[in-house]
């Protein structure tokens, strides 16, 4: 057979290269992958850093300065506050939302009636379009109509309101909490399925061992929950610096500027002011410190 | 190493012959419309896409399309409007101007024209038209719309922006006119807030109602953010010093401490709900009124801003529409534009939002629609007193930053929560240096 087609082959040429190399039938298929991300991704973000590095405003073309922008950002007090605002922001929110998450996880592993149910709909803070549930949540903080003050007061817990978004720490509070219920169900469903992937027989080793709950949590359940952890932690560090909406809907980085973060500074500068130079090194400005927490990150992960 | 490069030629090459087409359909397809746009204009049947703001108050939207649709039936010009919410106006306007593609007509935010002038064309041809047919332009209409010695949009409207107030507590507390002066107003509240009606001026993010009460209050007391040349920023000043400490007491004796949450549409609610007394808005608390709650609209009144040391001061969202550079239809935008604001169109729209927006050109003081409530004379005055975040300078891009910034606002704001005056000067200036050292 082979031999039959490798005669034939000289004759026709066109036929050669389906034949010939599977490589250049891999190439074929992953092309479409790989010019979606050059188009989709790498162009707007070579885009955005060669903006970075002019001075453009809207609507002309603008002069190279190098790194000036990111030099001139370092002296600007407001942008000072904001880097605190986003680590503030993203640190605790993660924070909570590893803890949260993996106390829910837990809880979720355990029998009980309708456990599918309860997974499913656990997910509902996640699926719900972000901006439509801000928005119920900008209601439940209203200045004036907050069901949230509205049954602590009657709780007795709190004698006056709270101002949710009308006090600098609790409009942090805020979106902190926002954010955290938000991105809770990614958390917990990831921990959940690194939770069923462990082998049941470690457990009953170890209560054989005589070893309770609590450090069988620390000896087995942490440990191999680790790089479940890791991951997940650090796309919602990624995506929590760069979030937006949340921000944006309930304080749009108010009050006195105290939920002022990346995303809705750099909005601010480049698209209602016009310094799209500008704005585009805001929002690449932690870019190079979060490259290099990814690649440490991800060898850590090889190595594991 | 060679089989890759073989690979990537082959579907390379595959690809820039499927481009090459496409790009071929295309560039056709654009031949094909825009000598079909060509034929058609000589034939008068372009089509001319407005791009607006979707306004609060629909029904005024609603004479817009008609309108459009009269338009094309008389002229055979076809008009569309697309309207979306004011807050994306900014990203389209962005999105348009830099990618050279989008509508042909944009409305532009107050100091739009002044942003975005090396975008639009110069309009001075329909502006004149219409100025020596309607009695002359406002200056405010001048102030937002001429960029050098050239008109870059033309003004549309103005949406004025007085103090709403609650006629029956102000008598309660012995007033029976609006206090004149922001001292008066001052003693006024303070009656007020003990009454249990504080009076509320938002001192959180409503990049409206924040700027529009903050600037004027600096303006009255003498105070500006920058000198005359636009450059200099001159913020820190002892009249600037008066108004902080005025906007600290007032906060102090007479206001609802719910103003840091304050979005725009905050103070609506809080007035319509009866928690406040005295707020900021343009007439939209009024029409509300009359659906939600009529007999709330009874004992509504408006009044202008106080008189301060240096006079009396408002700033209002005016807006305009201009045309982009970029547009194939520009004989026709402008032809649209002009039939738009002649009087038997202008009149029908502006009248059925009832003070929600007044006209630009002097002609529209003496509308109908002013003598159909006596409530929105004062409205119909406000025009006058407004000026642009920047002033005294013209409209400029560090003024624009500055107000999205929410620096002057912000500077007040810091003072209500107790900081010191010289401080929080110092921090505003600081800020604007920052913004202004830039340009």
């Amino acid at each position: 057979m082979s031999i039959a087609r490798a005669e034939r082959l000289p004759a026709r040429p066109w036929a050669a290269r389906f034949v010939k190399p599977e490589a250049l039938t891999g190439y074929g298929l992953i092309s479409p992958a790989v010019f979606l991300m050059l188009v989709l991704l790498a162009y707007p973000f070579v885009l955005a850093v060669s903006i970075s590095l002019t001075d453009r405003v809207l609507g002309e073309p603008g002069k190279f300065v190098w790194l000036e922008n990111f030099l001139k950002l370092l002296q600007d007090s407001l942008f000072r506050q904001t880097v605190w605002n986003s680590f503030v922001y993203t640190l605790s929110t993660v924070f909570l939302k590893m803890v949260l998450g993996i106390v829910l996880a837990l809880l979720l592993n355990q029998e009980m009636p309708y456990r599918n149910l309860v997974r499913g709909a656990l997910l509902l803070p996640w699926i719900v379009p972000t901006s439509l549930s801000v928005l119920t949540w900008l209601w439940m903080f209203d200045s004036l109509f907050s069901v949230v003050n509205y049954i602590l007061l009657g709780l007795g817990l709190i004698s006056k309101k709270i101002p949710w978004l009308g006090d600098p720490f609790w409009a942090m509070v805020s979106v902190v909490i926002v954010n955290t219920w938000r991105g809770l169900p990614f958390f917990a469903v990831s921990f959940l399925a690194g939770l069923m992937t462990i082998p049941r027989e470690l457990y009953e080793a170890a209560e054989t061992d005589g070893a309770r709950a609590p450090r069988q949590f620390w000896h087995i359940t942490l440990p191999l929950l680790q790089p479940v952890i890791a991951v997940v932690v650090l796309f919602s560090t990624i995506w929590t610096f760069a979030d937006f909406q949340i921000v944006y809907i309930l304080t749009h980085g108010g009050p006195i500027n105290a939920t002022q973060i990346f995303a809705t500074m750099a909005y601010d500068v480049a698209l209602v002011a016009g310094r799209i130079g500008e704005g585009s090194a805001i929002s690449l400005f932690l870019f190079p410190a979060l490259l290099v927490v990814i690649i440490l990150l991800l060898r850590y992960l090889r190595r594991e | 190493m060679r089989k890759k490069k073989q690979g990537s030629v082959h579907t390379g090459g595959d690809r820039t012959i499927s481009r090459r087409a496409f790009l071929g359909v295309t560039a056709g397809a654009t031949a094909a419309l825009s000598f079909g746009t060509f034929i058609r204009s000589g034939l008068g049947a372009a089509k001319v896409n407005v791009l607006t703001w979707s306004n609060t108050l629909r029904v005024m939207d609603d004479v817009l399309r008609e309108q459009a649709k009269q338009y094309t039936k008389e002229k055979g010009v076809e008009v569309s409007f697309e309207f979306i919410n004011q807050t994306d106006l900014p990203t389209k306007t962005a999105a348009a101007v830099e990618s050279g593609a989008g509508p042909d007509i944009i409305t532009l935010w107050s100091d739009g024209p002044h942003l975005h002038a090396k975008a639009l064309v110069d309009v001075n041809d329909v502006t004149a038209s219409l100025g020596k047919e309607l009695k002359g332009w406002t200056n405010i209409g001048k102030d937002i719309a001429i960029v050098g010695k050239n008109w870059k949009a033309v003004p549309w409207g103005i949406i004025p922006i007085a103090l709403t107030y609650r006629e029956d507590w102000l008598k309660e507390v012995g007033y029976s006119t609006f206090p004149d002066t922001w001292d008066e107003l001052l003693a006024a509240s303070k009656k007020l807030k003990d009454k249990g009606h504080p009076v509320g001026f938002s001192l959180g993010r409503a990049i409206g109602d924040g700027n529009q009460f903050h600037y004027p209050l600096l303006w009255a007391f003498g105070g500006a953010e920058a000198k005359k040349d636009g450059k200099t920023v001159a913020i820190n000043s002892p009249e600037t010093a008066k108004a902080v400490d005025y906007r600290r007491k007032l906060y102090q004796a007479g206001e609802t401490e719910d103003v840091f949450a304050w979005d725009d549409a905050a103070n609506n609610r809080a007035f319509l709900a009866g928690a406040v007394s005295v707020t900021v808005n343009a007439a939209s608390i009024y029409w509300a009124a009359k659906k939600d709650a009529p007999p709330l609209r009874e004992v509504t009144n408006h009044s202008f801003f106080p008189k301060g040391p240096a006079g009396r001061f408002g700033y209002s969202t005016a807006i305009s529409l201009g045309i982009f550079k970029f547009s194939k239809a520009q004989k026709e935008a402008k032809a649209f534009i002009k039939w738009l604001l002649e009087p038997k169109q202008y009149s029908a729209w502006m009248g059925i939002g009832e003070g929600m927006m007044a006209g630009l050109l002097n002609f529209y003081e003496d509308d109908p629609v002013w003598k159909k409530d006596p409530k929105l004379e004062v409205i119909r005055q406000i025009p006058k007193y407004v000026r642009m975040p920047g002033y005294p300078a013209p409209p400029s891009r560090p003024a624009a930053e500055a107000m999205i910034k929410f620096v002057i606002v912000n500077m007040f704001a810091r003072a209500a929560k107790g900081m010191a005056t010289a401080e929080t000067i110092k921090v505003a200036e600081q800020e604007l240096k920052e913004i202004y050292g830039k340009a």
